[in-house]
Order: C-alpha cells, then sequence, then structure tokens
C-alpha cells in the first residue's frame, strides 16, 4: 500500500456519494461552460479577415433610417476606399417559417461583392450566372444545407420591412466566410419592386488597407457631415456589438448566473468533504495518534477534494468539448448560434475553477483536524 | 538482583480542564516510575483520571504541569510535529473499538504506520507478516475489518501497535468490546510482550479479572493515586 492508493481508497469509500458529487461538478462545469460560450458568442462578433476591411455606413439618425443612393459616388471618391455597394437589410420571413427566419437577407450591388466578401468561396460560374439575373440571389453554404436548398430552387420571402415579397432564384452557394448564412440578391431587384426609392438601407464600403480603415471611416462621417443625411461610419465589428449593446445588461445576466454556478458548486463540493471528513473524524484521530502529522492529514484532504473537483472537471468540461463539438448547435438553435465553441480559455477556466473548489473545499476540514487534539477525537469513539 | 530501568518516570503530573467557568482537575500531582518489560494496569472508577494519565505518558494529551519522561525524553516539551514522530517511533496504540480502517484489509491497517518510515516496501511486507503471525492472524491478513469477528480485530489492532516495534504498548480499556474468551486471548498476547518480549505495556480496565494479568496494578481516585 501507498499513501495514494490510502487516499484513493479513503475516497471510494462510499461511491454513490462520490458518483452524485462528481456528477454535480460536472452538471455544473458544463453549464458554466455553456453559458461562456453562449456569452462569447452573443458578444463578440465572428470576424474574418475580411471584417477587419469593412466599414458599414448608417444614417446617424438610426439605422432605420435609408440613405440616399446618391451617396455612392462621393463615398467612391473618398481616398483609401477600395469597392462601396448598398447594404440593404430586407429582413423577410422566408416560406415556411411562421415568426422568424434565422437567416438574413441583404440588398448588395454583385459586382461589388467579390471584393466586399474577399474571403468568400463561390464557384466562377455560379458568380457569373448571380451577376446576370437580377431576380437571382446566392446563399450561405449554412444556410443551403439547413434547409436543404440548391442552385436553381427558387426561395420567396414575404417583407417585414418593406411593402414587397421577394421570389427568388438561388444561383450559387458560397462558403468560407466566418458566417456562412446569409443571402444575398440585387439591390436594383428590391429597387425595382419598391418603384425606385432612390434609397438604400445602409452601404458597405471596404478599405484598400487596414491601416486606412480607421482614416477611411473618419473621412466618410466628414464627407457627409453637415448634409441631408449625414452618416455614421464605423467598423464592421463596432456596428455588429452597436446590436450587442442593445440587449442591454446581457453580459451582467450570464455573468449573475455563472456566479451563482460556481457558488452551488462550492456548496455542493464542501458538504461532500464535511461529510466525508466527519464521518472518518475517529480515523483522523487514529491516524494522528499513530504518527501522521498535520501536513500528511492536510495532503489527505486536499487530495481528495481536489480528486473529486478535477474528476467532475474532466467529465464537465471534458464533456462540453464533446457535446459541443459533436451536435449541431446552429440547426439545434434554429440559427441562433453559429459556432458554439469551447476554447482553451474556457476548458482552462473550468480547470481553474474545479482547482479553486479543491481548495476552498478542503479549507473546512483542514481547519477541523488543526482544531481537534487526538483525545476530543479519541473521545468521539467510546 | 538487577533493578529494571525506569521507561516511564512522571513528576507532580497535574491535569486541569477548563469546562466554561468550573474547573476539572483530572490529575493531581501525580508521580510514577514504570519499569522497562513491565505491565502495568490503571484501575480506577470513571472519571479518576486513568485515561488521561495513559493519553499524556503516551504523548496524545498535554499536562498542565508536571514532567513525564518516557526513555528520557520529556514529552511534554516536543511540540506538535516532533511528538507525531515520537509517537509513531516510539509507542503503540490499542483502543476499547479497535478503531481499523474499514476499507483498509488487515495487513493495510498495521502496514499504515510504517508509511511514515523509510522502509522500503518489501520491508515493510515481512515485517507486517511477522506481526501478523505473531498475533495468529497470518491466514486473515486480506480480510477487511468486518470479515474479522471483534478478537480478531483487536489482535489486528495489536499488530498494528507492535509494526514499529515501539518500547512503549498503550491499551485503553482493550478488552472492553470482547467476549470472554477473546478477551483472555487479547491479554495474554499482551502479557506476552511485555516481559518475554520487553515490551512495557500500560493497560487502563475496569476489570480486576483483566488487571490481574499485569505485573503491577495501581489504582486512581479523583485523580490520585491510591495504591
Amino acid at each position: 500500500m501507498t499513501l495514494s492508493s490510502f487516499i484513493l481508497k479513503n475516497a471510494l469509500r462510499n461511491r454513490r456519494r462520490l458518483a452524485l458529487s462528481i456528477s454535480s461538478v460536472a452538471a455544473s462545469l458544463f453549464l458554466l461552460i455553456t453559458l461562456q460560450i453562449a456569452l462569447r458568442e452573443l458578444t463578440n462578433p465572428i470576424s474574418d479577415e475580411g471584417s477587419t476591411l469593412r466599414i458599414i455606413v448608417r444614417n446617424k439618425v438610426s439605422l432605420g433610417q435609408p440613405l440616399p443612393a446618391r451617396q455612392r459616388q462621393v463615398l467612391e471618391k473618398i481616398p483609401g476606399v477600395a469597392a462601396v455597394s448598398p447594404f440593404t437589410f430586407y429582413g423577410g420571413l422566408y416560406k415556411g417559417d411562421e415568426k422568424f427566419t434565422s437567416f438574413a437577407q441583404f440588398a448588395v450591388d454583385p459586382l461589388r461583392t467579390r471584393e466586399l466578401l474577399a474571403d468568400a468561396r463561390i464557384p466562377q460560374e455560379q458568380y457569373e450566372a448571380w451577376v446576370a439575373s437580377q431576380t437571382s440571389c446566392i446563399l450561405g453554404r449554412m444556410t443551403a444545407e439547413r434547409y436543404g436548398l440548391k442552385v436553381g430552387d427558387r426561395v420567396q420571402f414575404t417583407g417585414q420591412i418593406y411593402p414587397c415579397d421577394l421570389d427568388l432564384t438561388i444561383a450559387g452557394i458560397y462558403q468560407g466566410t466566418a458566417d456562412d448564412r446569409n443571402l444575398m440578391f440585387h439591390q436594383k431587384y428590391l429597387d425595382e419592386l419598391l418603384g425606385n426609392p432612390g434609397t438604400v438601407g445602409t452601404w458597405w464600403v471596404r478599405a484598400a488597407s487596414i491601416a486606412e480603415a480607421p482614416l477611411v471611416t473618419e473621412r466618410i462621417n466628414r464627407a457627409f457631415a453637415n448634409s441631408s443625411a449625414e452618416v455614421r461610419a464605423e467598423s464592421e465589428r463596432a456596428f455588429v456589438l452597436g446590436f450587442v449593446s442593445m440587449w442591454a445588461n446581457i453580459k451582467t445576466l450570464i455573468g449573475g448566473i455563472s456566479v451563482v454556478v460556481v457558488f452551488a458548486l462550492l456548496l455542493v463540493t464542501v458538504s461532500t468533504m464535511s461529510m466525508a471528513i466527519r464521518e472518518r473524524f475517529r480515523e483522523l484521530a487514529i491516524l494522528k495518534a499513530l504518527g501522521f502529522r498535520r501536513r500528511e492529514l492536510f495532503a489527505f484532504i486536499l487530495a481528495e477534494s481536489f480528486g473529486l473537483a478535477l474528476a467532475g472537471a474532466l467529465l464537465g468540461a471534458g464533456g462540453a468539448w464533446v457535446v459541443f463539438h459533436q451536435l449541431d448547435i446552429q440547426k439545434l438553435t434554429n440559427g441562433l448560434f453559429v459556432m458554439f465553441e469551447v476554447t482553451p480559455r474556457m476548458m482552462g477556466l473550468a480547470f481553474s475553477v474545479a482547482a479553486l473548489l479543491g481548495v476552498l473545499a478542503a479549507l473546512g476540514p483542514m481547519l477541523t483536524v488543526v482544531r481537534t487534539s487526538v483525545v476530543e477525537g479519541l473521545k468521539t469513539l467510546d | 538482583m538487577d533493578i529494571p530501568e525506569p521507561i516511564v518516570t512522571v513528576r507532580n503530573l497535574s491535569k486541569i480542564y477548563a469546562q466554561g467557568e468550573i474547573q476539572v482537575t483530572a490529575l493531581n500531582q501525580i508521580s510514577l516510575t514504570i519499569a522497562a518489560g513491565e505491565f502495568l494496569t490503571l484501575m480506577g472508577p470513571s472519571g479518576s483520571g486513568k485515561s488521561t494519565l495513559l493519553h499524556i505518558i503516551a504523548g496524545v494529551d498535554r499536562p498542565t504541569s508536571g514532567e513525564c519522561l518516557v526513555q528520557g525524553v520529556d514529552v511534554t516539551q516536543l511540540n506538535e510535529s516532533e511528538l507525531a514522530d515520537w509517537r509513531n517511533q516510539n509507542v503503540g496504540f490499542v483502543f476499547q473499538t479497535f478503531n481499523l480502517i474499514p476499507v483498509l484489509t488487515a495487513f493495510e491497517n498495521v502496514e499504515l504506520p510504517l508509511l511514515l518510515t523509510r522502509l522500503g516496501s518489501a520491508q515493510r511486507r515481512r515485517q507486517v507478516e511477522a506481526v501478523l503471525d505473531l498475533v495468529g492472524l497470518s491466514d486473515r491478513m486480506h480480510h477487511l475489518p468486518r470479515q474479522l469477528s471483534g478478537g480478531q480485530e483487536q489482535r489486528v489492532a495489536i499488530a498494528r501497535a507492535l509494526v514499529t516495534d515501539p518500547k512503549l504498548v498503550v491499551a485503553d480499556e482493550p478488552t472492553g468490546n470482547l467476549d470472554s474468551r477473546s478477551a483472555q486471548e487479547v491479554l495474554g498476547l499482551l502479557q506476552s510482550l511485555s516481559r518475554p518480549a520487553g515490551k512495557t505495556v500500560i493497560m487502563v480496565t475496569h476489570d480486576p479479572k483483566a488487571a490481574a494479568f499485569g505485573s503491577r496494578s495501581i489504582h486512581l481516585e479523583k485523580g490520585e493515586l491510591t495504591r
């Protein structure tokens, strides 16, 4: 027998309680990781190489206010601007969806899309077919797979913002962007359906280089200052984060739930360790009498507590990693979440929480061992 | 005639417990000498201080005043850590309720004190097997405590007390939970440890029949030696 096998035998003496305790820790850490992923996905916009170059230009009054189509000529002449396209959020309801369609539809200029969506991969013939047909569209791979759509299929949308419906033919399927969900169609088609109002929702601008992107943003804002349609230009990331800020205290809410989860976890672990040590109070006194010193008894308690927390972390965090790698989260959440990725940082967080719990849960029993003399412990025997 | 060296010398030992505002004198100026190889029995009514005296000699309790020299070492002056080492090397404990670790086999229970030593596993095995053989439990070494009778459990406890080869064995009511036959076996075993094996055995008991196994008996009453 070794000291480690002695610790293991002690830890396994009440297997049902141990299994339940490990399961509690695992379930709590699984929940903690899930919350952290959700928080990350909601508050951290997905970004790719192209997103650092892209600038969204919207009406300074509000996002709902359209911009004059004539601004395009001005935008294209601003130094550092490489490409400009309308970027109008149609926001329609896909046939079959009752309340919510999980992918966005944007009216754009197809001729500029390749420059703006540099990460997107689409077969040349599909791209050309899209450019050639005004009633065609291109669709992200994720959405195509989710709805079982393919090139040549027709898709219809009921307008929720604009007083017109869309009837589009899929000309191509793109992939390779950070978010392969969106549908893009011709701005001209939307203009015709709306009677050529001469407006766009927003502008999508590509800066010539990353270094110039902030300067371009500033120049655009300045170019339309004091005009009838002042604009607010911002990086794509800042634009998306603006949406997130509309979710109010989502961070506080998820953070609060996470704290409660960790606290519950602490109570479970402390309770388990307290019970385990109380049961063995007399044995600890015997071990002391036999010559075991405080530090050895501390090591026993700490090892057991730490082992319990670590086993829970392996099961909970490891389980989360396996589950979220296997599940099609986008499908399960109707497209609300795309990646749902367990990052090394989250695994680190889960294991750090477990390690901290292991230590905290051991403190109480360790204090009891310090306070109790051998004689007091022996008195509990008879 | 040779006079055996004293292994335990107790001088003016007092122990006062504070229970709230009330002070209880458990031991009052006790002085005592125990020779090496003696089988001393401590007798007296409940609350007479016999277990307290045993605990102080064994280094698991501290007196309020006085000296307690065991093999020349004043155990009252050792700190917690030194005392733990000293107990491991010099004292074997036998308790009324056996106090074996239920998840460990007889062999592992006996091996437990040796985990604190620098002995290798082969040497530990030899020592454990030797003491289990001494108490007649070679054939039960892989049994868990629940698979043993009370008498066998107490013999395992005695083997555990002997495995580090201590000079001093202390036993607190070792036959209190045993039937008369098992009690006789255990007392016989403790008796065989004293003069023939050179161990000093100090045993607390209420039972005059058990005390008869000792080479000397002393009585305590209200914390004082009466005879």
